[in-house]
């Protein structure tokens, strides 16, 4: 199923089974991939490496060379894709339903949590904020940098989906991520700009991240203007207007994470479905 | 426009010359708003190297976010950072 065809990816039952992992031999692909997750950035590709990507991407022709080249390393699909670079390794916002649905239905087993690697890498923070599955798990507890000391590694599904919450209520945004495409082994709960693949996506415009399948929708007649919804949003897509003394939201800007709707008392906002809303259907 | 430079002086971060190690500090990390820092091993480690803390550094990634505030300057317990 391709992105945008209609149909969720990350609702189709295949893309989360140990058949798909074995029959790419992704376990290898992926113990490759995470025992170098920190160098990504810093390795050259085509003589050129992430640092000052802002100013590369800028360049007139070469820039647009790069861009090009990044975006299908990002959404690679070919048999040779090069671990170390975390090719066709990709993801998208998903509201807290989508990502309760994902780990009591779908994600296969064993369920463990660990140190984000983003947070570790660009804030120097160890943060038990990552839910990985399937043969991923098995990788990660063999790398002990990432294994949390103080909690529980391995997670029974009610347990993943409470620490999903938890994570939700500090205004994490829930991603669910191919790792590479198109099996599905991740659940993460990002922050900008500490993300890896929201700051490539917020700050450079990359497909690292897709937005939801859904838009924030507000009710003005809802709204009591008690700006709750306000705060919590990542990608500046919501503020309160003091013209209309009311919140308004930026459809062009949001990702759908739902996070002002959790966070509204009125039952002002709802997540409507992207495809109901012309201008915007096909902006993932 | 100036392109940024971030310059950190590794025999003062690291762990290699005596310095520290930068899993430890990570000062610069924590007080960047915009998170220009990346820690990361050195590419010429291998499997075996990862929990050395010599093989650790710290690098300016995301240059072009950098305004030059001067809070990771002040913040490097070392003065190891330069930015220009």
């Amino acid at each position: 199923m391709k992105h945008g065809a209609g149909g969720k990816w990350y609702l189709n039952a295949r893309n989360y089974s140990n058949e798909l992992a074995e029959k790419e031999n992704l376990q290898a692909y992926l113990e490759e991939q995470w025992r170098n997750f920190e160098t990504v950035y810093i390795r050259k590709i085509m003589g050129l490496s992430s640092i000052g990507m802002g100013y590369k991407l800028k360049m007139p022709i070469i820039g647009r060379v790069v861009r090009w080249k990044a975006e299908s390393m990002i959404h690679s699909e070919s048999k040779n894709r090069n671990p170390v670079r975390a090719d066709g390794h990709f993801g998208q916002v998903i509201p807290i339903e989508e990502a309760k649905l994902i780990m009591m239905n779908l994600a296969a087993e064993p369920i463990i949590q660990n140190y984000c690697m983003c947070r570790m890498m660009q804030r120097g923070v160890k943060d038990v904020c990552c839910i990985n599955f399937g043969c991923l798990s098995g990788v990660i507890e063999k790398l002990p940098r990432f294994i949390p000391e103080k909690t529980k590694v391995r997670l029974g599904r009610e347990e993943a989906v409470a620490a999903l919450d938890e994570q939700n209520k500090k205004g994490r945004v829930a991603t669910v991520w191919f790792q590479p495409v198109p099996y599905v082994n991740a659940i993460c709960s990002c922050e900008v700009p500490q993300c890896g693949g929201l700051r490539l996506r917020t700050d450079f415009g990359l497909g690292a991240v897709y937005k939801a399948e859904y838009v924030a929708d507000i009710n003005p007649d809802l709204c009591q203007s008690c700006k709750a919804c306000v705060s919590d949003c990542q990608f500046g897509a919501i503020r309160y207007s003091p013209t209309l003394k009311r919140a308004i939201i930026d459809q062009n800007k949001c990702f759908g994470c739902g996070h002002c709707r959790d966070r509204c008392n009125y039952s002002a906002i709802t997540l409507i479905p992207r495809e109901n809303v012309p201008g915007i259907a096909n902006m993932y | 426009m100036k392109r940024t430079k971030i310059t950190i002086d590794y025999s003062k971060c690291g762990n290699a010359t005596g310095g520290i190690d930068p899993r430890d500090c990570s000062a610069c990390l924590k007080v960047c708003d915009p998170a220009v820092f990346l820690r990361h091993e050195n590419l010429k480690a291998n499997e075996s190297d990862v929990n050395d803390p010599q093989f650790w550094q710290i690098t300016g990634v995301w240059l072009d976010l950098c305004t030059h505030c001067g809070k990771c300057v002040a913040a490097c317990p070392q003065k190891a950072i330069r930015v220009t």
